[in-house]
């Protein structure tokens, strides 16, 4: 069966975000595509899936939000705080762990969690929660390098997303959006850990894009870059998502567009320099990062094959632009209960604006946890679907004017989530649609958000897991549930595909936990009782399988 | 009389706690309330929920004031004053016996909640110096190297200890002084950099070839020759220093030192 994988990959198109026995990146390949080619496992036969090993990891403060690496046969998996453990992907027999060491005493406020590590050249690079970029010996979890990107005493920032990592670079951004921070994209050599470039979300004075800022507004608006980005080999450009601008909900004091904020930007890996950038949302004033993954496929539009890009933000609304000069080509909503704009126009330009205003209570939709929450989102070239979760619900947002003070929260309002939605009821979906247009095959409906990404296979299958612990499959075509399995607490991390031997498995992380989950109470008292935890289930099909 | 102020007193006495209750709405509406944290009313964020649950008022005080090390419950005792925790014990009290139902966000005026702010405790005529030293936006701010009043990097000298800063080397020590410590590492792979010795009898060195220094976790195998005799010249990190900027500097690190 490996032998024909192979053989189909020399036929692919160039644009090939396929993962196979490996799972070498967060988002599966650069690309973000967080779809196998493997297909042992498919429709026909993953009611059969039974557990071929776990692992639990100890650390449930958090709960467990990683992305599993694999590379030849060994899965690197991360925990809140930091930990890291190497596992025999085929066993789950723990090869080393590494346990970092925390300073004393200081406050977490983005949370403890971590989502995965990078792996590439014989090292597995870690970003920290007091904001120190590490580089581990692959064989054993020795400490070859790291270095203090900024004072977490200072910024009130740290790492939780997995670094990106290509031709011998380690690319991180960091968190810091909700609070008075200037945000950043670093990159450092794998090898030496030496600095090479850093992008300011934030242009300083004199640079382009400074006039969109008011006063010394640019030195504490946020636009942290707090997941993982994507890398184009053919263009050599990284794809980075800037999140929303400080104060979240008051953009009294920062009049203007709030460049880099709210963009897509794509940077030259060489030399860090922007080539283009694509402003989702001009001054929001509603916390809706565009901080999400950016999916890099190939598609005809009107006939002719082009690069594009696809990013979900939190508003939930899908942008799609070219990803080779940052041209708008669409975009749609993923949510129905969606009033903080009223569209777009041919351009992409926002329409419509819903602000938040001082003093005085308003229903904005969806609310702050977003239309779509950072768990990823996966794309078939199979069945030539996107495959995203979705949010209805919405929240009473009032602004409150702020003064900045570095390194300290800095939201400008408050809000509370409401029930009164404007369609339906408040719950999570997983949809299947058109990247382009939207157009939706099917959608999976849940009464609570589902918060863990998606994993599309070759095998016509897409995975996820709720809030209960179920984790389960769908039939890709149809979204018909054709599995699924208890893990004994719910779903906040991002499930793979792999192989060893020939032998095809599937890997979810378990472990209820995170912002949101802290927020869901609010709307469903007995989202309060979902435990936590923390650990890794692998299933594969019994040995008797035809 | 006496009855006119005994009336008056037991008014005072029931008035203070409303008062004070709406004093800890506001300041828990605009500090606790946010989504890392309480949420709205105590209704639960990421952090616990506090509504409709009772607490001890001298536990509650103490975890205001102090914080809970290592999770995000941050100490508040260095930016409210007593009254207000006391105003934010009453209101979060308050809560013990409300309804599920959280009333909706109104939150109006000044913000309530001072924040704390190490530059607005420097006097004035050290602002500048401070700014310098810890200026996140520079690539080459001192603290990347140097720890100081409890911040920034142990890669140098920790400048509060220092017992070489005399009033008569100014600020040109800063430029010209000589970087003690600084040994050039030259590895069996034929990489090569000017590094200081992370902790003695190790071999993990801070490599200075870029900012931030980077912590190489070597070992012995891997490390060629390691000279006491080194190239590297403070001047070339602080380049882009004017020299009354490192007057700046001087003066703020000497008057934080003293202090010390």
């Amino acid at each position: 069966m490996l032998r024909t994988l192979l053989a189909a990959s020399l036929a692919l198109p160039a644009q090939d975000g396929a993962t196979r026995a490996d799972w070498p990146h967060y988002g599966g390949q650069t690309s973000a595509w967080r779809y196998s080619a493997l297909d042992q496992v498919n429709a026909s036969n993953a009611s059969r899936l039974i557990t071929a090993w776990a692992f639990q990891t100890g650390e449930t403060d958090g709960g467990m939000q990683v992305t599993p690496i694999v590379v030849d046969g060994v899965m690197y998996v991360t925990t809140s705080k930091n930990n890291v453990f190497a596992l025999d992907a085929a066993t789950g027999r723990e090869l080393w762990s590494y346990r970092y060491i925390l300073p004393k005493g200081f406050t977490v406020f983005y949370g403890p969690w971590n989502r995965g590590v990078a792996v590439a050249d014989g090292r597995v690079f870690l970003g920290t929660l007091d904001n120190n970029l590490i580089a581990l010996d692959s064989k054993n979890g020795r400490e070859l390098w790291r270095v203090n990107i900024e004072d977490v005493n200072q910024c009130g920032c740290n790492i939780t997303a997995a670094p990106l990592v290509v031709k011998g670079k380690v690319i991180t951004g960091v968190t810091g959006g909700d609070s008075a921070h200037r945000g950043y994209i670093n990159a450092f050599d794998a090898k030496t850990g030496r600095h090479l470039w850093r992008f300011w979300t934030i242009p300083a004075p004199g640079e382009k894009g400074h006039e969109t800022w008011t006063g010394d507004s640019w030195k504490f608006g946020g636009g942290s870059a707090w997941m993982t980005g994507s890398f184009d080999a053919d263009l050599n450009l990284t794809y980075w998502s800037v999140g929303n601008p400080a104060a979240d909900f008051w953009g009294g004091n920062r009049k203007g567009a709030n460049l880099y904020t709210d963009s897509v930007v794509a940077l030259d890996l060489d030399t860090g320099k922007l080539k283009w950038y694509f402003q989702q949302i001009p001054h929001d004033v509603w916390d809706f990062d565009t901080a999400y993954e950016n999916v890099l496929i190939d598609l005809p539009v009107n006939g002719q094959t082009r690069k594009l890009l696809v990013n979900v933000n939190k508003g939930g609304f899908t942008f799609v632009v070219d990803r080779t000069n940052g041209e708008f080509v669409a975009g749609w909503p993923l949510v129905k209960n969606l009033n903080w704009i009223s569209g777009v126009n041919a351009k992409g330009e926002l329409q419509g604006r819903n602000e938040p205003v001082v003093g005085k209570a308003k229903i904005i939709c969806p609310s702050i946890g977003g239309g779509r929450s950072w768990n990823q989102a996966a794309w078939s070239p199979k069945t030539n679907l996107f495959y995203s979760t979705g949010i209805e619900w919405c929240e009473e947002v009032v602004a409150v004017p702020e003064q900045p003070k570095e390194g300290q929260v800095y939201f400008g309002g408050t809000f509370k989530l409401t029930r009164k939605v404007m369609q339906g009821e408040a719950g999570g979906h997983l949809g299947a649609y058109d990247p382009i247009s939207g157009k939706r095959a099917w959608l999976y409906e849940y009464k609570y958000p589902l918060l863990a990404s998606v994993l599309a296979t070759a095998g016509d299958l897409v995975f996820t897991g709720d809030a209960e612990g179920f984790f389960f499959a769908l039939d890709a075509r149809t979204g018909r549930k054709l599995w699924s399995f208890q893990t004994g607490s719910g779903h906040r991390g991002g499930p793979i595909a792999y192989s060893v031997n020939g032998k095809q498995f599937i890997a979810t992380p378990t472990g209820w936990g995170s912002a949101l989950a802290g927020l869901l109470p609010q709307l469903w008292p007995e989202a309060e009782r979902f435990r936590p935890g923390s650990a890794l289930f692998v299933f594969a099909l019994p040995e008797d399988t035809k | 009389m006496k009855y006119v102020l005994l009336i008056a007193f037991a008014a005072a006495l029931f008035a203070q706690p409303q008062a004070s209750v709406a004093r800890g709405d506001k300041l828990f509406a605009q500090g606790c309330s946010v989504g890392y944290c309480h949420g709205a009313g105590g209704s639960a964020a990421r952090a616990q929920r506090l509504r409709g649950r009772s607490f001890d008022r001298v536990y509650l005080s103490k975890v205001i004031r102090d914080g809970l090390p290592n999770t995000a419950m941050p100490a508040w005792g260095d930016r409210l004053t007593e009254p207000d925790i006391d105003a934010l014990v009453d209101y979060i009290q308050s809560l013990a016996n409300a309804s599920a139902d959280v009333p909706s966000p109104v939150v109006s005026g000044a913000p309530a909640v001072p924040q704390a702010d190490q530059a607005a405790a420097t006097p004035a005529e050290y602002r500048r110096g401070r700014e310098l030293f810890f200026d996140p936006h520079r690539a080459d701010r001192c603290a990347v190297c140097h720890r100081l009043g409890g911040a920034g990097s142990p890669v140098g000298a920790d400048l509060a200890q220092s017992a070489s800063l005399k009033i008569s080397d100014g600020p040109r020590a800063i430029r010209y002084g000589r970087a003690r410590g600084v040994r050039s590492v030259v590895l069996k792979d034929g990489d090569k950099f000017h590094g200081i010795l992370a902790e003695k009898n190790g071999t993990r060195y801070w490599d200075l070839t870029s900012l931030p220094p980077v912590l190489r976790g070597l070992t012995s195998a891997e490390i060629q020759t390691v000279q006491r005799q080194s190239a590297w010249r403070h001047r070339d990190v602080v380049k882009a220093y004017s020299l009354e900027d490192l007057q700046a500097i001087w003066n703020f690190v000497r008057w934080l030192a003293a202090k010390q």
